[in-house]
């Protein structure tokens, strides 16, 4: 449970160590990128709590998720058109429902032990 | 959690990494603007601070100047106020350029260069209006206090025109080459040096004519003579911005 947090802080650790940045064209490619990541990410926790995690899903979902994002990106860079904006619109609704969901079942599973408990009391 | 695979963990591990690393690269990317620094050392803000001291002092001396002017205008004898009026509009004429105007200063000929040409006939160059209203701008900014070509004494409304390809100055027709320049300044060496160092003898180098600039100890420039054309000119109201 603990290793991914530690692993999340590593990795922004060593980003902001490296010092690395990306020049100003690519930024919008990397923000809907990290966007991507984030709604993969709120996916996994909200599989795993409705217990149907699976491990290739998610790791092909992140991948696809994240190169797909990219390439609209480029995709609308090319043509002209604020394609990214389409990125941005459904990963932010999608981050918003998986969080929505992930704070229910956590509330549900509280309430239900809290009442566990005062059944038990009684 | 706890019914994780050993490997899964690991994956997911892995990939938290990879979005924290991209999360940092995006802050700092996303935080990244140049920031504006101040790069001059102590010695040039101390050349900067004397300039500014400078234009201090100048603009303080134009003060108790006009401060001297105005007591004297509200001195009650009439016979000192008519000499300064009259002092007034001399100052004012000669700064309009309508006196001659006796000093030292620098003379520019503009001579044609002629090229040994072996198929065509050389060709004879023509002064472009824009070329000399080049020529007269920079002279204006390195400091001259008068500028006379020929015999046309330019003030602030000289026109300088192409007219049926003709250079006109002052609505007179300028002659053909050589044509000579007089420049009064306050430091004439110095803006013989201006003159040498310009980019604009290469300009006009390149309509094959050849600009010498020499000291002239003694110039006169005659006065302007025409009419004053201020049908144009209106009153401007608002509040005056910046050095007069």
């Amino acid at each position: 449970m603990w290793l991914p947090v530690i692993f999340l802080i590593v990795g922004v650790t060593i980003g902001l160590l490296t010092d690395f940045r990306i020049p100003d064209e690519y930024a919008n490619y990397l923000s809907i990128a990290v966007l991507a990541a984030f709604d993969t990410l709120f996916g996994g926790i909200r599989a795993q709590l409705e217990k149907k995690f699976d491990d290739v899903v998610f790791l092909t979902g992140f991948f696809s998720n994240v190169i797909l994002a990219a390439f609209l990106a480029f995709l609308g860079v090319q043509l002209g058109i604020d394609l990214y904006l389409a990125a941005v619109f459904a990963f932010g609704v999608r981050i918003f429902q998986n969080i929505a969901i992930i704070r229910r079942y956590l509330l549900d599973e509280k309430i239900i032990s809290r009442k566990q408990k005062k059944i038990s009391q009684k | 959690m706890k019914v994780m695979k050993n490997q899964t963990k690991w994956i997911i591990s892995v990939i938290f990494g990879v979005v924290g690393f991209m999360i940092a690269i995006q802050f700092q990317t996303a935080n990244s603007e140049p920031e504006l620094r101040d790069t001059r050392d102590q010695w040039e803000i101390r050349q900067e601070l004397q300039k500014q001291q400078k234009i201090q002092q100048e603009l303080l001396q134009k003060i108790s100047k006009t401060d001297r002017t105005l007591e004297d205008y509200k001195e009650t004898s009439d016979v000192k106020k008519k000499k300064t009026l009259q002092n007034t509009i001399e100052q004012l004429e000669k700064k309009a350029g309508l006196t001659d105007l006796a000093g030292s200063g620098i003379k520019i000929t503009l001579e044609p260069i002629f090229q040994e040409l072996e198929d065509s006939a050389a060709v004879y160059p023509a002064l472009s209006p824009e070329l000399l209203a080049r020529l007269i701008n920079e002279l204006n900014t390195y400091g001259a206090e008068g500028i006379a070509i020929e015999n046309e004494r330019l003030i602030s409304l000289s026109p300088i025109r192409n007219v049926n390809g003709q250079v006109y100055v002052n609505n007179r027709p300028l002659k053909s080459l050589p044509v000579e320049i007089y420049v009064i300044a306050h430091n004439p060496k110095k803006l013989l040096d201006y003159v040498q160092a310009s980019p604009t003898r290469d300009f006009f180098a390149m309509e094959s004519i050849g600009l010498t600039a020499e000291l002239s100890r003694s110039i006169t420039l005659p006065k302007y003579d025409d009419p004053l054309n201020l049908e144009e000119i209106r009153v401007h109201t608002s509040q005056e911005t910046g050095e007069a």
